[in-house]
């Protein structure tokens, strides 16, 4: 119940800042369209005012289905990623939504804006939007840096089974240099 | 011989409940926002939002509150449909309509109060987008009947929220008997003067249908795709219907 809900009210909240998206999907009211989550199914209805609405639903006129393709890609491509969902139905309605999922976007300034002023939301959204771009260029560089490491530095590097052989190598030499010395100093107490 | 029903823990006549219940709401009407803050620390609020955030309200659309008593779900309801929408305040109660009418006023708002019984309601078919029942199906005498009638006035595809006490997790059901059977009558005798009013309440609670009956009654009045989410462990249940 609670995800359906958040997933309305989440939709209808972008479609209500992105302009004309709602107008277009005006044009397929009474369409319904079904988001199969694998785990869940949620289903909503296209109302007179171009928002969804949760409905129950026997026949959807569209489905749209995530594919692992669409989930690998979604934290780096964001929004183009959805082209990689599995979309199914009537062609002019996915093409709306499609349409209109790609014109879809956040503007968190202005949800702000109410709660804390235009300028503290300005500057927080400033703010978050850097803090974002900071951790996506801090994760990036230490994917370079990993796959730098683990392509060219390895092989120059000393393992620590290699150190170990090693080590024991130069205790052995200790020793044999050792039992060297004793047996030079019994032969020359011999010879004096 | 007249049919009978349960008043709290007490069997009265059919005939005699709405009077009875009438006299607990009048009695309590001038305290019952305070008492429900100090009842529910608090909580009776959150649950309410998030009953309105489940409503699927867009600007301009028709809502009608049933047992809407002093506003609460109103007010947020409001915000919600904007100026092009509309809110029916309904109570079958007239002290606690006149509180949630007081109330809008003050705060310069004037919805539509209407003092209506929920098992008869005064409105057309298939004309609201959302129904609301908070906390007030628990004192109707005849349950199935006002769910019926909140479909019939639902236009299709529109939902029905009925936000109830319910059953809580068993575990914590002994806390929860210690605390609606010995701190509430005693919270209502030190600050709204009338223990039996909330003795009442803890005992209506108990007699209302748990989560899985309530969900098979509005199956049974017509409604779809039924479901329910549990607050507070159960202590309150937000079920939600579509009309198809």
């Amino acid at each position: 119940m609670i995800t359906a809900g958040l997933i309305e009210r989440g939709l209808n909240h972008l479609l209500r800042q992105a302009p004309g998206a709602a107008e277009a999907l005006a044009r397929h009211a009474g369409a319904a369209v079904r988001f199969d989550l694998v785990l869940a199914r949620f289903d909503f209805r296209i109302a007179e005012d171009g928002c969804f609405s949760e409905a129950p639903i026997e026949t959807p006129d569209a489905v749209i289905r995530p594919t692992p393709a669409l989930i690998v890609r979604l934290p780096f491509a964001g929004r183009e990623a959805l082209r990689d969902a599995d979309y199914s139905g009537d062609p002019a309605l996915l093409s709306t939504l499609d349409r209109v999922f790609r014109q879809l976007d956040w503007d968190l300034e202005a949800d702000l804006a109410p709660w804390v002023g235009d300028a503290a939301a300005h500057r927080l959204h400033a703010f978050g939007r850097d803090a974002l771009a900071g951790i996506g260029q801090a994760v990036s560089t230490f994917g370079h840096t990993a796959s730098e490491y683990l392509v060219e530095e390895t092989e120059l590097m000393a393992r620590a089974v290699d150190v170990a052989r090693f080590n024991r190598a130069v205790d052995d030499l200790a020793d044999d240099a050792a039992r060297m010395e004793a047996r030079l100093r019994r032969l020359e107490a011999l010879a004096a | 011989m007249d049919k009978t029903t349960h008043f709290g823990y007490k069997q009265v006549a059919e005939s005699e409940k709405a009077a009875k219940v009438a006299d607990v709401f009048h009695s309590v009407a001038t305290k019952y926002d305070l008492m429900n803050d100090l009842m529910s620390g608090g909580l009776h609020r959150l649950w309410k939002r998030f009953a309105v955030a489940q409503a699927g309200l867009r600007p301009g659309m028709k809502v009608l509150d049933v047992a809407g008593g002093t506003a609460d779900l109103t007010r947020l309801f409001l915000k919600e449909v904007g100026d092009a929408g509309t809110v029916f305040l309904t109570d079958i109660n007239f002290s606690m309509l006149r509180e949630g009418r007081d109330r809008m006023l003050n705060e310069g708002q004037t919805p539509p109060a209407v003092q209506c019984d929920g098992e008869r309601l005064p409105f057309p078919d298939d004309h609201f987008d959302c129904v609301s029942v908070a906390f007030g199906l628990r004192n109707m005498t005849h349950k199935d009947q006002a769910l019926t009638e909140m479909h019939r006035v639902l236009r299709p595809g529109g939902r029905l929220l009925v936000l109830e006490f319910s059953r809580v997790w068993k575990p914590l059901a002994p806390a929860y008997d210690l605390y609606s059977f010995k701190l509430l009558p005693l919270m209502g005798k030190l600050v709204a003067n009338d223990p039996g009013s909330y003795q009442y309440l803890a005992e209506s609670i108990r007699m209302h249908p748990g989560q899985e009956e309530l969900k098979a009654m509005m199956e049974a009045a017509g409604f779809a795709k039924v479901s329910y989410h549990n607050l507070t462990a159960g202590v309150v249940a937000l079920h939600k219907g579509f009309k198809v």
